[in-house]
């Protein structure tokens, strides 16, 4: 082996164990934390029993968040901290021609899943941090997609 | 009986029946268009003076002509590369095109911009902005990334091959055609799509849906593809069968194992995504496929098997352009030619196999989220590879002569470790739920696109301006300039949008929460200093024209295949 060809060497072993490290430390978080990642389910095993049961609905261009004591509200999400929460999420057809795609994402919570027409995604998580947390439509669905936005609150 | 009328009438069902007129219309234009083509293709006089060329070369199939020059002359660029069907021409036309749908879409991306400096859409609507986006994405990646690729395949691979023949100019003349219809089409739709067409808004033919002509769209977008599959297929031709005998596949030039790579991608994953646009389109006549049908989710995944391997597509060619810029600049050898070939080739396989990666948080399912981040994952070991090629090279140089295409590809370099680190980031899955949809993916793929796709292709504009013009010089200190100021303005706009997009600021929207003013307002600024930039390329090119030529016309990329460069080239402004 010259000196080139050990060089070369040396540098894909590297790239190599950095990437096989961190493709093994991811596969090891999602089998850990499985019931955070959306899911084509209405409920997984993993989910907590206790959790509240939040039904979703995308719509252009306005979320519908439909509690499981049979209240609405639009826009605005509420969670008590502490205590685990189930969303059910799916499109429906609003004033435009059809139910499209939308997405909704709560980066502040790493929380993002998609609402797909015909289809209930589904995850859970769990609040820990009072405080008010903007949520937003991040699959384009057409003319006001950027006001399909709001806040999650959670209140103790 | 075939019956007109009633297809038209079935087709006005479709387009909301106040269109018929525009279908009429169209249809005459098509008619019209196709006498014209009869016209070009069998009656212009331009041939008969080729046939006459390549007679005076002792060709005795005249058809096979490879016009490097003219009556012994260095060819100068003039309208008539649309009448000859000669490689050579077909690139000159594709790569001008891309330039010009690279300043279309551009500006198109500087609007934007400065629609967005106050949170609620003033200067600019939500409509107009839609439309904006879905434009400024699709021209750019396959009108100019596309077409700068093909351009420069068509322009340099008979130099690179030695190629004594070139039997299917007139083939690569149709794709040329077909492409850039394609690209009007998709320009004149003003649909509302983004680039992803996906269905159930695709198929909402109304200004607050996908757009009223979005059909149009969907037709050009069709277009575009069969242009790129002629292409594609004559190019692998060219590279299997019409090279020089001398030249074997092991010594052929990394550009040339690049643009291979390319084409093969092309027509390996292009299929699914033309199938599933035909049936988009059937679905606006009789929508049995994405509305009624049991998944909405299938056009986004034969989308992605497409949509990831374009983005390859779009900076592979311009690697195997820094493979042939770097020696020379640095008068020595690419490190490793193995690792080039090889890096180049996995990101081939590999790249074919990520593209769940886009769809992640859909439902997808715990074990194929798990397959598509490790995938994503692996794809990079060959990127990695390639960019340590680069280092190699640049580090066993003895000097770096920075002229302004070696500025380019110093910055391309950069570029992309920035842009390719923050890319594998992404591959993890709760960090990818994180920042996907949000300005952290604009910010890593402008990165990539601006400092490989567009930076590259200026070097090699750049490179080549002599040969084009005959022998003129470009104004050196604009043109590094206009350098500066693509890479200022690049980096400014790419960081504000990682930082935004790290902090959850969503990308695509019209308006935004006021807390992202800042953000927003350093991309804006970003985008404007590159738009500027732009215009003193195009100020440096008008006035260079118009001088006496001053120097060599040769090919600068023409002189040795993988090798040191024997004499420095005339391009090089220093």
């Amino acid at each position: 082996m010259n000196d080139k060809t050990k060089k070369e060497f040396i540098w894909i072993v590297a790239v190599l164990v950095v990437l096989i490290g961190s493709a093994i430390g991811n596969v090891i978080y999602i089998s850990m934390h499985s019931q955070n990642f959306a899911q084509n389910v209405n409920a997984h095993p993993t989910y907590p029993s206790n959790a509240d049961i939040v039904h979703v609905e995308g719509t252009q261009w306005s979320w519908t968040f439909v509690y499981s004591n049979g209240t609405t509200t639009t826009n605005v999400l509420n969670v008590t901290v502490g205590k685990p929460v189930v969303l059910v999420v799916t499109s429906i057809k609003g004033a435009e021609q059809f139910a499209v795609i939308h997405d909704l994402s709560i980066p502040k919570l790493a929380i993002q899943v998609y609402a797909i027409p015909g289809q209930n995604n589904s995850l859970s998580f769990t609040p820990t941090v009072i405080g008010s947390f903007y949520f937003e439509c991040v699959e384009y669905c057409g003319l006001d997609h950027y006001e399909m936005r709001g806040y999650l609150n959670v209140v103790a | 009986m075939f019956s007109f009328n009633a297809l038209l009438s079935l087709a006005s069902i479709g387009l909301n029946g106040t269109n018929l007129e525009l279908l009429y219309l169209s249809v005459l234009l098509g008619i019209i268009a196709i006498i014209l083509f009869y016209f070009y293709f069998r009656l212009v006089p331009a041939k008969e003076y080729l046939q006459e060329q390549a007679e005076d070369a002792g060709y005795e199939r005249t058809n096979e002509y490879v016009r490097d020059k003219l009556s012994d002359k260095p060819r100068e660029l003039s309208w008539k590369i649309f009448l000859y069907d000669d490689s050579k021409s077909i690139g000159l036309r594709y790569l001008f095109t891309s330039i010009l749908f690279l300043f279309i879409a551009g500006s198109f991306g500087v609007l934007m911009r400065v629609s967005l400096t106050e949170p609620n859409p003033t200067i600019i609507g939500a409509a107009q902005y839609n439309v904006l986006m879905t434009e400024h994405a699709t021209l750019m990646i396959y009108m100019f990334a596309l077409g700068a690729a093909l351009g420069l395949g068509f322009y340099l691979l008979p130099s690179h091959l030695k190629l004594k023949k070139d039997t299917m100019g007139v083939y690569s003349s149709i794709a040329y055609w077909v492409w850039l219809a394609g690209g009007i089409f998709i320009l004149i739709s003003r649909a509302a799509l983004r680039w992803y067409f996906y269905p159930p808004l695709s198929l909402e033919l109304t200004q607050s849906g996908g757009g009223e002509f979005a059909w149009l769209a969907v037709l050009g977008l069709e277009l575009v593809f069969i242009g790129l599959m002629i292409a594609s297929v004559v190019i692998i031709k060219i590279i299997a069968f019409d090279r020089s005998p001398d030249i074997k596949l092991n010594q052929m030039s990394l550009f040339s194992w690049s643009i291979l790579f390319t084409v093969i991608m092309a027509i390996s994953s292009a299929p699914p995504l033309m199938v599933g646009l035909g049936m988009l389109f059937y679905d606006y006549f009789n929508p049995i496929f994405f509305i009624t049908g049991t998944n909405t989710l299938l056009f986004t995944i034969l989308f992605w098997f497409w949509g990831h391997p374009i983005v390859y597509m779009a900076i592979i060619p311009f690697f195997g352009l820094i493979y042939e810029i770097i020696p020379k600049f640095t008068g020595t050898k690419i490190y490793s030619y193995n690792s080039g070939v090889w890096g180049l080739g996995l990101l081939l396989i590999l790249s074919e196999l990520v593209w769940g990666h886009h769809l992640l948080n859909s439902g997808l399912g715990i074990a194929w989220i798990t397959f598509f981040t490790t995938m994503s994952f692996l794809v990079v070991i060959p990127s990695a590879i390639t960019v340590f090629n680069f280092i190699g090279t640049l580090w066993t140089a003895k000097s770096i002569r920075t002229t302004v295409p070696m500025l380019f590809v110093l910055n391309g370099i950069v570029d992309f470790i920035i842009g390719g680190i923050t890319g594998v980031m992404q591959s993890f899955a709760p960090f990818n739920e994180q920042v996907h949809g949000t300005y952290w993916v604009t910010g890593h793929f402008h990165f990539i696109f601006i400092g490989i796709t567009m930076g590259i292709s200026f070097a090699a504009f750049y490179m080549l301006f002599p040969t084009f013009t005959g022998g003129r010089k470009y104004n050196v200190s604009l043109a590094r300039w206009h350098f500066a100021l693509t890479a200022g303005g690049s980096y400014l706009m790419a960081f504000a949008w990682s930082v935004g997009g790290f902090l959850g600021m969503p990308r695509a929207v019209a308006g935004y929460f006021g807390f992202f003013q800042g953000y927003q307002d350093a991309s804006i600024i970003g985008g404007v200093i590159i738009g500027i930039g732009q215009l003193i390329f195009l100020y440096n090119i008008a006035t260079s024209w118009l001088k006496a030529p001053s120097t060599s016309s040769d090919n600068a990329f023409e002189e040795e295949n993988t090798g040191v460069s024997k004499t420095p080239s005339p391009a090089g402004g220093k």
